[in-house]
């Protein structure tokens, strides 16, 4: 339940933001301060001031009684009644004072508008008692009404009133000052929450921008220590870790350039070995082979009856199939016609064998009117390559495609099937590593890769490769 | 009289195992041997033989480079290719610069001489192997003239979509530049292209240059 409570309070309360905090932590304290401050100044003051009326009343009604003992005898009414106002306009606290005689019938009153006769029963008091006070509810507020017996009620009894009115009305001003004082307190604590949040946000603010900065791949952004404490420390901190950042980012840059700087190398030179030996497969063994086949053709003719003939005829069929062994391995080592005639005549014999040994038809489009870059013509080549296996290895298509064109200096080439497909987004696998070597080539060179696939839907492969950065060889 | 004939090609003892074979018979008289070919040019020149056997792969120059300038050098010459290139592309030039025969080396032990033969009546000679090519290319060129005017049964949407895919666009590209869902081009691509009766983008863009859908560069 407290947990409830408290999440409830903290969704609302902590959805603010830290200069609101501030200002509500500020502002309420303030209030809650000032109000009990009102309160407690209020309370004292009514006690204090509830016991001094209680005491005036009593002093009032006594001195009446004491005055009033000797006119009553002499049954001077005009002094009496003089001196029942003069007690009423001394104090603004006496709201009335009247003079009883023993028979509790009033010899004399300050009530203007008659008598109220209610107030006869409310009080009185023992011939003996020095005072008796009692505390009457009216319409008018508290009144401390004293009853004093003159002559030990021989005489009669004196009785005054005192009304908490005026008390009232300074306890009214009282509260209305304390409360002014809170606004002005408040008002004055705003600003210096305001003044503070601002200062102590500032920093924080800073540091948000920084570390946006910082997300977004700028490590040269420093944060200034605004104070020395905690957030000044944090300050430092993030400094220490942008910087941080920044070497270890550097040191990312240039290991994944001498990284590709390898790459380039080793594919480089993995394609140069391959360029040189299959030239020799096809150039000197090939030649020796064939020369084989026609020196044993030569024997075969040459000597009909000799007992060497069946042997050549043998020795030459297996001379053939080596040729022909040797032949298909130089292809597929490098491809004599890719550097001859160039990548469209190389793809085109490429899809050709490709159709004949899987049974997939496959249409090649290349609208390419002059030779490319090697260097792009290889990696186009094999990333086809590349494609077209995993093609045959994954899609379970029924048909593939080529398109290579050149749009303005960028050579593009899709390469599409309409098998099962798959999702880019998965990271795993074979394909994937494939994949990989193919966006790799193409960045070597500069290009991208891009893969347009879902499950069902088929799968293009998008390469696109600048031509103008790149010299012709 | 002998067929007077010039060996060109850069590997020796191919060369002196191809004039023993072709002496053998005593139909022939071997005049020349090049290795190079700036020497065949030479050779066929001086010798102008009736049958220049010729390698594709030599130093210097090409055997492919090298056919148009002995077609001029000696006309009289026949050219017949012997090479170990069974792509298309290579037999393609090679009778487009203007040989007249084309056969490949696996098959210079039981074919040579037919295919020498053939070439000095005057009948061009490819190879068994690959007389195929040009069968598929005179067939692709007859099926792709089926689709003529299927393109205008295509749905002006459709047409879009096609023209933008046969110009190389991917699906992605192609939605953007539109203002549709991948998922909508790739319906009208699939819709157009089964119209057309074609089944892959490449086919497309072959059948979209030969209707003038899209410009040749």
């Amino acid at each position: 339940m407290m947990k409830k409570i408290f999440e409830k309070f903290w969704s609302i309360a902590g959805a603010v933001s830290v200069c609101t905090k501030i200002l509500g932590i500020v502002l309420g304290s303030t209030l809650l301060l000032g109000t009990g401050v009102i309160f407690q100044a209020r309370a004292a003051f009514q006690a204090t001031m509830m016991r001094l009326l209680e005491e005036q009343s009593i002093s009032a009604a006594r001195d009446l009684a004491a005055r009033a003992a000797d006119p009553i005898l002499l049954n001077d009414l005009v002094y009496l009644q003089n001196l029942l106002d003069e007690t009423v306009k001394n104090s603004p606290n006496v709201r009335y004072a009247f003079l009883l005689d023993p028979q509790g019938q009033i010899i004399a009153h300050t009530f203007h508008g008659g008598f109220p006769l209610a107030l006869l029963s409310l009080n009185t008091v023992a011939a003996t008692s020095h005072h008796h006070t009692v505390l009457i509810r009216t319409n008018e507020g508290l009144v401390w009404d004293t009853a004093v017996p003159i002559l030990n009620r021989k005489v009669g009894i004196a009785r005054v009133g005192v009304t908490d009115l005026s008390v009232q009305r300074v306890l009214s001003e009282l509260t209305l000052q304390l409360g002014l004082t809170m606004l002005v307190v408040s008002v004055a604590g705003i600003l210096v929450a305001a003044l503070l949040t601002l200062i102590l946000t500032r920093p924080i603010q800073e540091l948000l921008q920084a570390t946006r900065e910082v997300a977004k791949g700028n490590f040269a952004v420093r944060v200034k220590r605004w104070a020395d404490d905690e957030l000044g420390d944090l300050a430092d901190a993030f400094n220490q870790m942008s910087e941080q950042l920044a070497l270890t980012e550097n040191l990312r840059r240039e290991r994944e350039w001498l990284r590709r700087q390898l790459l380039e190398k080793v594919i480089a030179s993995q394609e140069e070995e391959r360029r040189r030996i299959a030239r020799e497969l096809h150039d000197s063994t090939s030649q020796n082979l064939t020369s084989l086949i026609v020196g044993l053709r030569m024997i075969e003719e040459n000597c009909r009856q000799c007992p060497a003939q069946p042997k050549a005829l043998e020795l030459r069929a297996v001379a053939s199939r080596t040729l022909e062994e040797v032949h298909e391995l130089s292809l597929r080592l490098r491809p004599r016609i890719l550097d001859d005639l160039g990548l469209a005549a190389a793809l085109e014999r490429l899809a050709a064998e490709w159709e004949a040994r899987y049974k997939i038809p496959i249409d090649v489009a290349i609208r390419l009117n002059e030779r490319l870059p090697g260097a792009v013509e290889t990696a186009i080549y094999r990333i086809v390559q590349e494609a077209l296996t995993n093609i045959v290895r994954h899609a379970q298509a029924h048909s593939a495609s080529i398109l290579i064109e050149r749009r303005g200096n960028m050579l593009r080439a899709i390469i599409e099937d309409d098998g099962i497909g798959f999702d880019p987004q998965t990271r795993f696998g074979e394909h994937h590593l494939g994949l990989l070597g193919m966006r790799e080539r193409a960045e070597l060179l500069g290009g991208k890769l891009v893969i347009e696939s879902a499950p069902g839907a088929g799968t293009s492969l998008l390469i696109e490769i600048p031509l103008s950065t790149l010299s012709s060889e | 009289m002998k067929y007077r004939i010039l060996i060109a090609d850069d590997h020796a003892v191919l060369r002196s195992g191809l004039r023993l074979l072709l002496s053998s018979t005593g139909e022939f008289e071997i005049v020349g041997e090049a290795s190079s070919g700036i020497e065949t040019l030479n050779l066929a020149e001086t010798l102008q033989p009736d049958l220049i056997l010729l390698d594709l792969s030599m130093p210097s120059l090409g055997g492919l480079d090298a056919i148009p300038t002995l077609r001029k050098l000696a006309p009289q010459s026949r050219i017949l290719i012997l090479t170990m290139y069974d792509e298309p592309q290579y037999l393609r030039q090679a009778l487009k610069r203007g040989a007249h025969g084309y056969i490949l080396k696996k098959a210079a032990d039981s074919d040579l001489f037919s295919a020498i033969r053939a070439v000095l009546r005057g009948e061009m000679y490819i190879h068994s192997s690959m007389t195929r090519v040009l069968l598929d290319d005179m067939l692709s060129k007859s099926k792709a003239e089926q689709n003529v005017g299927a393109w205008n049964t295509l749905s002006e949407r459709e047409q879009e979509v096609l023209r933008l895919v046969a110009l190389g666009y991917t699906s992605t590209e192609i939605a953007e530049k539109l203002n549709l869902s991948p998922k909508t081009v790739e319906t009208y691509r699939a819709r157009g292209m089964e119209k057309l009766g074609l089944r892959t983008r490449a086919a497309l863009v072959k059948f979209a240059l030969q209707e003038g859908i899209i410009e040749e560069e």
